[in-house]
């Protein structure tokens, strides 16, 4: 028998900003086996909400992520919609798309820095994220911050859109699309990243099936699946079509994160153009009664909240499944057999968030 | 060559070398943040860095570390020494792997996985690069009828004219010496970014790591003066010679990904030993 | 010796951790270093080990689990270190403060010097932060050793 050597990847290290610990399991260069340790995150928020008052939980699911938290307080402000029988203002549900879809951009933003950066390419890490913060930008002066904004509440949104803030993002949006202009060619081109990325860490379709892979890993691997279709918020209203690569590798993931840029940037333009005139917010009275299923489709994939209210000021029950967990089980697939230098790449290219996996 | 000038070099390489070496280090981190579109550090940033280390507790995992250390350096000086002093070129290179090699047995002798693996990258490295070196060395003595580094300035015409592809060839193994982009593999000493953390040179610190940085230095005018042995007839010629080669490392560094080793060891065995041995060969038919 | 400070002032090299939150520090942090803000030119480096580095930059609420890493980490940083709690998180535990697993900052496991509650930290004033960081860098000449650190000799 070869000696198997035991690399604790994590659950501090430089490619990956969060904890997450990989004990791979090494027969020279390449990993024999993955066993993820989990828990290094955890910061008990289910049970935090039991206790919170529930107006003062979306607080609380915005600080699930700071990188989708857009995502988890629109999620929640849905979710609790539902149960209270709220029909939200259309303008609102309009503003909601704008800023859910600049927070998809800047998290595929940095994404593709992070990718970048664990595969060597510094220079390509550096322009990602200068172009990200031209988003940050965007979503500062439409949301007030760059990372926490609690824009969205529940019954709709605390802030609107002046015209000339949405002049501004019409403006800033041209050179964010000048900048990916620039960026996409050397995702999609270059040969050495070609031969870094074509062909790891493989995903068959049968598989992501079987495994229960969601959003850009499923879609890279020929699943036209995202839960944007189902329509909530003003996605309904907007035409458009889930972008899926057929190459079921790093390289397919990339792209369709790649190309998911241009289309938010589409998704916001028509938005913009399609914002129609009103009120954002409505008054909201009473407590939640009752259960609900909300999905929504967070950067990363299908984001599943499952809330229980008995009519008490905190929630019964407030169960979040976040895309990186449906992914882990194809992650530890696609890390079995791949080289240890690719490990960063594929770990990364299911986009890993662990502070959504822990909470 | 006269005994005080020979003295005079011996002084300079003990002091001139690593204020160049340092200086150069600065200036590329200059430039490679310029090309990344940051300010970057200043050019001095190499000295403090090397004076916070010096000061830093030493810690060490084992003695045997510290040995090797010192003999990584003392080695790295060695060649650079006997380069300047005008000796026999297959010596020098025999001395230069040497102090690689000692880094090696340092890093294998932690128990640590990353620097194990590190350190078997390196050795791959080592195997990928010293068949090139060694062509280069046949290579100079069928231009020069000559071992010694001296031979090369009394040439008519400078050696560059009758080896261009064997300096091409040399490129990759500059690459690898100075741990650039794309063949970063066993460590990196000012960018982070490695699945291995920092590969063979993770578990030093303070001190020991402050004596790696320094021998980096004199390792980078090592390999830029045997890139100036190419147009060794006229000092500007090889100065000119090797502030290309050092600038065009810095590009290259910055427009490529970090590549997988065996896609290493066939590129530099097929482009780079492929350029040498055509180069080698048309010296013997041509001739 | 003046000279050894104003190195040490001038090349802080950085080890991150994030112990858990919301990972909205930790991006930040990260957006410190690319082009708009740029870290480096203050001479600072993402080192990523913590045998090479000066300062232990710390964001994220602390849990037991996290705990642990944290403290082996910063033993593992030679002296002298200087720890920074990014956000509130760090600080204090933040929003989660009332959670069951958590302790209430991570100045209760590792020796806290820098304190820098905000939600989330912007990368300007992690830089202001890193840069008093370094003046208390170049100020301690080999710091007493923290009271509950291990002895020299027990280092493993």
């Amino acid at each position: 028998m070869k000696r198997r050597t035991v690399i604790p990847f994590g659950p501090q290290h430089v490619v990956f900003p969060e904890p997450i610990q990989f004990r791979l399991i090494l027969e020279e260069e390449r990993v024999v086996d993955a066993i993820p340790a989990l828990g290094y995150m955890h910061r008990g928020i289910e049970q935090l909400a039991t206790v919170k008052d529930f107006t003062k939980t979306l607080y609380l699911a915005e600080r699930i992520c700071g990188i989708c938290s857009v995502m988890h307080t629109l999620a929640y402000a849905q979710a609790i919609e539902e149960l209270m029988g709220i029909e939200v203002p259309p303008r609102a549900k309009y503003l909601r798309t704008i800023w859910a879809e600049l927070g998809r951009l800047q998290s595929h933003l940095l994404w593709m820095g992070l990718a970048a950066d664990a595969i060597g390419y510094e220079s390509l890490f550096m322009q990602t994220w200068r172009a990200r913060e031209v988003v940050l930008e965007m979503i500062e002066f439409t949301e007030g911050s760059r990372i926490m904004t609690g824009s969205i509440t529940i019954g709709g949104t605390k802030r609107d859109l002046h015209a000339e803030s949405l002049e501004f993002l019409l403006h800033k949006l041209e050179h964010l699309e000048q900048a990916l202009n620039d960026i996409y060619p050397v995702f999609s081109d270059d040969p050495l990243i070609k031969q870094r990325t074509v062909g790891v860490g493989l995903l068959s379709k049968a598989d992501a099936i079987k495994l229960g892979a969601v959003g850009p890993t499923a879609r890279g691997s020929g699943i036209a699946e995202d839960m944007r279709l189902l329509g909530y918020a003003a996605y309904g209203e907007l035409d458009f079509q889930p972008v899926v690569e057929t190459s079921c590798d790093s390289y397919g993931r990339m792209l369709v994160r790649v190309k998911e840029c241009f289309q938010s940037i589409e998704l916001i333009r028509k938005a913009i153009a399609k914002l129609p005139p009103g009120e954002v917010l409505v008054k909201v009275k009473g407590r939640p009664e009752g259960e609900v299923i909300m999905r929504i489709e967070q950067p990363r994939g299908e984001l599943l909240y499952y809330l229980k209210a008995g009519g008490d000021k905190s929630l019964a029950r407030w169960r979040i499944r976040t895309p990186t967990l449906s992914n882990l089980p194809p992650l530890v697939h696609m890390v079995k057999g791949a080289r240890l230098a690719d490990v960063p790449l594929i770990t990364l290219s299911i986009d890993t968030c662990i502070a959504c996996v822990e909470r | 060559m006269s005994y005080p000038a020979g003295l005079g070099i011996i002084l300079a390489t003990f002091l001139l070398a690593p204020v160049v070496g340092g200086l150069l280090t600065g200036l590329e981190r200059k430039v490679i943040a310029r090309l990344q579109g940051r300010v970057g550090p200043p050019l001095t940033q190499p000295f403090y860095d090397l004076v916070k280390l010096w000061h830093k507790r030493p810690q060490a995992a084992n003695r045997i570390q510290i040995v090797y250390v010192y003999a990584h350096l003392f080695f790295m000086v060695t060649s650079l020494l006997a380069f300047l002093l005008g000796q026999d070129l297959l010596l020098i290179l025999f001395i230069f792997s040497f102090a690689t090699v000692a880094l090696i047995l340092g890093g294998l002798s932690v128990d640590s996985p990353y620097s194990r693996i590190g350190s078997q990258r390196e050795i791959i490295q080592l195997v990928t690069y010293e068949p090139i070196l060694v062509l280069l060395v046949i290579a100079y003595y069928q231009v020069t009828g000559s071992f010694m580094v001296s031979q090369a300035r009394s040439l008519e015409q400078p050696l560059l004219f009758t080896l261009p592809l064997v300096l091409i060839s040399f490129l990759p193994v500059f690459i690898i010496k100075v741990r650039k982009s794309p063949f970063d593999l066993a460590t990196q000493l000012h960018e982070p970014h490695q699945e291995l953390v920092k590969g063979i040179i993770t578990e030093y610190s303070g001190p020991y790591l402050a004596l790696i940085e320094l021998a980096s230095w004199y390792e980078l005018v090592f390999l830029l003066a045997l890139v100036s042995l190419f147009w060794a007839t006229n000092w500007v010629g090889g100065l000119l010679l090797a502030a290309i080669f050092f600038f065009a490392v810095t590009v290259i560094d910055n427009i490529t990904p970090r590549v997988t080793y065996s896609w290493m060891v066939k590129f530099v065995w097929k482009v780079g030993l492929g350029l040498a041995v055509v180069n080698v060969a048309w010296l013997y038919l041509w001739k | 010796m003046a000279w050894v400070s104003s190195a040490r002032k001038r090349s802080p090299w950085l080890l991150h951790y994030e112990t858990g939150g919301c990972n909205g520090c930790a991006i930040e942090f990260v957006a410190a270093l690319t082009p708009l803000y740029d870290l480096e030119r203050f001479g600072m480096l993402n080192t990523g080990n913590p045998k090479h580095a000066d300062i232990l930059v710390v964001t994220g609420c602390v849990n037991a689990r996290s705990g642990r890493v944290l403290r082996n980490l910063y033993e593992q940083m030679s002296e002298p270190k200087v720890v920074v709690a990014v956000g509130v998180c760090a600080c204090t535990g933040g929003i989660f403060h009332d959670g069951y697993n958590l302790a209430p900052g991570a100045d209760k496991v590792v020796p806290v010097d820098l304190y820098l509650p905000n939600c989330a930290a912007r990368p300007e004033a992690i830089i202001d932060a890193l840069l008093t960081a370094a003046d208390l860098l170049a100020e301690t000449r080999r710091r007493d050793q923290h009271a509950h650190q291990r002895a020299p000799d027990q280092q493993g």
